[in-house]
C-alpha cells in the first residue's frame, strides 16, 4: 500500500505542471466591459427600441497555485448584464474550483463551479461580442457545478473532457437542482496544423428548470398557472465542430442538435384576474427539438492589432403539436453580422486582450410572419464596447 | 471564391513579419547566447537583421502560437496543450535544439563537500537537510540560493532535482551572476547556475550522481554528451513550420561549427551528433 502511494506521488510529480503560474504564486485578474447598445427595427438607429450604456461584464478572479499538482480559482461575477438583473450590480460565483494534476501526463481533475465543456462555449473568448450559440439559446450555461477530467493528447493531437455536472448552470444551485446529473464528453482533435475537428455531447435525465419555484409561476401569456413539478426530461445535446485556420484567416463552425421532453402540469387561470381553477389540473408531455448552425470567420491584421469578424447563425426550434413537430417560427431565427476588434494592448502571455475596442452590428431575423408572405421586421443591434482586462501575478511569500 | 483567396492573400501579406528581419523572442536563459549568435550572423549577412528579445520561455512560446515571432527561444520543451492550441491556430511548431545547458550546482569554495546525489540535493533544497554536517561537511547552516519563478531554470531545477517545492527559505535571485555573488560571500551557501557561470572564483562546482554510484561534473563535456551528468538540458527554438528564408539561414548558422563555437564561448555545451541529426531532419 505504502509503495503504491509513493508510486502515485512520484507519478504526480513526473506529470509536471500544466498550469500557467508557479507554485506559491497567486494571480489576480479583472475583466471589465463597458458597452453602448443601440437596438432598432430595420436600421432605425435614430429611433431605437434600446439605447443604453452598460457594464456588460465585471469579473474579478483570484487563483492560487499550491504545488505543481494543485491549483484553485475563484471568479466572482460582479455583474454580467442580463434581462434578469437590470438593477446594477449583482454578485454570483462564476468559478470556484480545485484542480489536481492526475498521474497521467497533462491530465487534471477539476472539482467545483467550472467551465462547461460543451461545444464552443468553453473556448469562447468573445472575439465575437455575443455569446456562443449554445449559451445564447439556453442549451447550457457557460459554467456549472461538477467534476471533470480534462486532458491533452500527446504531441498536440487534441484534448478531451469528461464531466458530471448538476446540469442547470452556475446561476441555479441548492434546492433548485434536480437529482439527475448531466453527463458530458467532449473531444477536439488537431490532426494537422490549421485543422481542428471535434464534438461534444451531454445528456441529462431530468431537471426542474425552468419552473422550479415552489409556488408555481404564472405563464408569460397569463393564461396558465404552471406547477412547480414541471420538468425537462431526457435532455440531450450533440455539437460537432470544425475550425480551419490559414495564416491570419480562420473559420470556425458548429452544428448543434438539442432535444428534450417537457412534462408539466398546469391549472388554467383566468387571464385577467390570474385566478386559477384547481379542480381542472391538466398534465402535458411535449417534445422539443432544436438545431443550430454557427459560422464564425475572423481575419487578423496588422500583427494582430486588428481583427475583422463576421458571424452567421441559424436556430430552428420545433415543438410537438399532436403527432407532428412543426417549426416554432417565432422562436426560430437567422442572425448575421460583422465587426472589428482593435487591440490597444495585448497580454504578453495569453490571447485575451489587455485593452480593446469592439464595434459590431448584428441583424436578427425571426421566421414568423406578420401576414402571409411578410416576415416580421428584423432587429438591428449596434454595439460599441471597450474591454479592459488585466492580471497580476503575486510572488510566493 | 477567387475573391476570397485574394483577400486572404492580401491579409497574409499585411500581417507577414517584415521581410529581412528575423524576430526571436523568449527564454531569458538564452538571451545573451542568442544575441551573440545574432550579432555574428548579421555581421556575416549584412542584409539580414535578427532582433532578439527575452521575457521568458512562456512568452516566446505564446508568441509563436499566435504567429507573432519567427523564432521562439525556450529553455523547456513546448507542452502538449501549447502544441494543441498552436495547431488549432494554424501554427505547426517545429523544434530545434541549439545548445546544451548544464545546470551546475555550486558551493562556497571553502566548503569541503565535493559531490552530492540528486536525492541529497533535493533534501537540501526542500529544507530537509539544514546543516552541512548531515552530509559530512562542516557544522554550518545551509543557505539556499536559486532563481525567481519566472525563470525556466527555476522550473527545470525544481522538476529535475528538487522534485518537490523549494524550501521557503531559498533566496530567489535575479540571475546567475547574483547567485554566484551570493554563494561566494556565504560559507554555508549552495546555488545553481548555468555552466557559463560555474568557473568563477570563490565558488566550487559539485559533482552529481543520479543514484550514488558514479558522480559527474558538468564541466566534463564527455559526461554531458553521454547523458551521464544528471542536470544537462537542451535549449530549444521553435518555428512555425519548417524554418524558411532568413530564419532558416539563422538557425543553420547557429547549428554550424561557427555558431557552436559561440555556444561554447558563451558557456554552454555544443550539440551532440544526435541533436544535430534531429535538427537536420527538421530543417530539410
Amino acid at each position: 500500500m505504502k509503495k503504491s502511494v509513493v508510486a502515485l506521488l512520484l507519478a504526480i510529480l513526473a506529470a509536471g505542471s500544466v498550469y500557467a503560474i508557479d507554485p506559491g504564486q497567486s494571480e489576480l485578474e479583472y475583466n471589465g466591459w463597458f458597452r453602448y447598445l443601440n437596438q432598432s427595427t430595420k436600421f432605425q438607429v435614430t429611433d431605437p427600441t434600446v439605447s443604453r450604456s452598460l457594464i456588460e461584464r465585471n469579473y474579478l478572479r483570484a487563483s492560487h497555485q499550491w504545488t505543481t499538482a494543485l491549483f484553485s480559482k475563484l471568479s466572482l461575477d460582479f455583474h454580467s448584464a442580463s434581462g434578469n438583473y437590470s438593477d446594477g450590480a449583482t454578485v454570483r460565483i462564476k468559478e470556484a474550483y480545485l484542480d489536481m494534476a492526475l498521474p497521467l501526463k497533462d491530465f487534471t481533475l477539476t472539482a467545483g463551479v467550472q467551465k462547461h465543456y460543451f461545444g464552443l462555449i468553453y473556448s469562447w473568448d468573445y472575439t465575437h461580442p455575443d455569446k456562443s450559440l449554445a449559451d445564447a439559446q439556453g442549451v447550457c450555461a457557460s459554467a456549472d457545478y461538477g467534476v471533470t477530467v480534462n486532458g491533452f493528447l500527446p504531441k498536440g493531437l487534441g484534448e478531451l473532457q469528461l464531466g458530471a455536472y448538476n446540469g442547470e448552470g452556475y446561476k441555479i444551485s441548492g434546492a433548485k437542482n434536480s437529482i439527475a446529473p448531466e453527463l458530458l464528453a467532449s473531444l477536439r482533435l488537431t490532426p494537422f496544423a490549421g485543422v481542428q475537428v471535434g464534438a461534444s455531447v451531454f445528456s441529462k435525465a431530468k431537471d426542474f428548470s425552468p419552473y422550479s419555484n415552489s409556488a408555481g409561476k404564472l405563464s408569460t401569456n397569463r393564461k396558465q398557472w404552471l406547477l412547480p413539478d414541471s420538468a425537462n426530461m431526457n435532455r440531450f445535446a450533440l455539437a460537432p465542430m470544425a475550425k480551419v485556420a490559414f495564416g491570419p484567416v480562420s473559420l470556425t463552425g458548429e452544428y448543434i442538435m438539442y432535444s428534450y421532453t417537457r412534462n408539466y402540469g398546469y391549472y388554467p387561470a383566468d387571464s385577467a384576474s390570474g385566478t386559477i381553477s384547481e379542480s381542472t389540473r391538466k398534465e402535458v408531455t411535449k417534445d422539443y427539438a432544436m438545431t443550430g448552425i454557427d459560422l464564425l470567420p475572423v481575419v487578423s491584421l496588422i500583427n494582430r492589432k486588428l481583427e475583422v469578424f463576421g458571424r452567421f447563425s441559424t436556430w430552428e426550434r420545433k415543438e410537438q403539436s399532436g403527432d407532428s413537430m412543426p417549426v416554432a417560427l417565432d422562436k426560430s431565427l437567422t442572425r448575421y453580422g460583422a465587426g472589428f476588434n482593435w487591440y490597444f494592448l495585448r497580454r504578453a502571455g495569453g490571447s485575451k486582450p489587455a485593452a480593446m475596442f469592439q464595434l459590431a452590428w448584428v441583424r436578427e431575423q425571426k421566421r414568423n410572419e406578420v401576414s402571409p408572405g411578410v416576415k416580421v421586421d428584423p432587429t438591428d443591434t449596434f454595439m460599441a464596447q471597450f474591454r479592459f482586462e488585466w492580471n497580476h501575478v503575486l510572488p510566493a511569500p | 471564391m477567387k475573391k476570397l483567396l485574394t483577400i486572404a492573400a492580401l491579409a497574409a501579406a499585411v500581417t507577414t513579419l517584415v521581410a529581412g528581419e528575423v524576430l526571436v523572442k523568449g527564454s531569458d536563459t538564452m538571451l545573451n547566447l542568442v544575441q551573440n549568435l545574432a550579432e555574428a550572423f548579421s555581421t556575416a549577412n549584412p542584409d539580414a537583421t535578427v532582433s532578439v528579445t527575452g521575457g521568458g520561455s512562456g512568452v516566446g512560446i505564446s508568441a509563436i502560437i499566435s504567429n507573432e515571432t519567427d523564432i521562439a527561444d525556450a529553455s523547456r520543451s513546448i507542452k502538449s496543450k501549447e502544441i494543441s492550441t498552436a495547431r488549432a491556430n494554424g501554427v505547426n511548431p517545429v523544434e530545434y535544439v541549439v545548445a546544451i545547458d548544464g545546470v551546475c550546482v555550486i558551493v562556497n569554495a571553502s566548503n569541503p563537500i565535493e559531490k552530492l546525489t540528486i536525492e541529497q540535493l533535493g533534501q537540501l533544497y526542500q529544507g530537509k537537510t539544514a546543516n552541512w554536517s548531515a552530509l559530512g561537511g562542516p557544522n554550518k547552516k545551509v543557505s539556499l540560493y536559486g532563481r525567481q519563478p519566472s525563470s525556466g531554470t527555476f522550473v527545470y531545477f525544481r522538476d529535475e532535482a528538487v522534485k518537490a517545492e523549494y524550501a521557503a527559505s531559498m533566496r530567489q535571485m535575479n540571475g546567475n551572476a547574483q547567485i554566484v555573488e551570493g554563494v561566494r560571500g556565504d560559507e554555508g551557501a549552495i546555488g545553481y547556475v548555468g555552466v557559463g557561470y560555474a568557473r568563477e572564483q570563490g565558488v566550487k562546482v559539485v559533482k552529481l550522481s543520479k543514484d550514488g554510484s558514479d558522480y559527474y561534473s558538468p564541466l566534463d563535456k564527455a559526461a554531458v554528451d553521454a547523458g551521464d551528468y544528471p542536470l544537462a538540458r537542451p535549449l530549444f527554438q521553435y518555428t512555425n513550420g519548417k524554418a524558411k528564408g532568413d530564419a532558416k539561414a539563422f538557425i543553420e548558422f547557429e547549428l554550424s561549427p561557427a555558431g557552436q563555437k559561440i555556444v561554447e564561448e558563451q558557456g554552454f555545451y555544443p550539440l551532440t551528433q544526435g541533436y544535430q541529426d534531429k535538427n537536420n531532419a527538421n530543417l530539410q
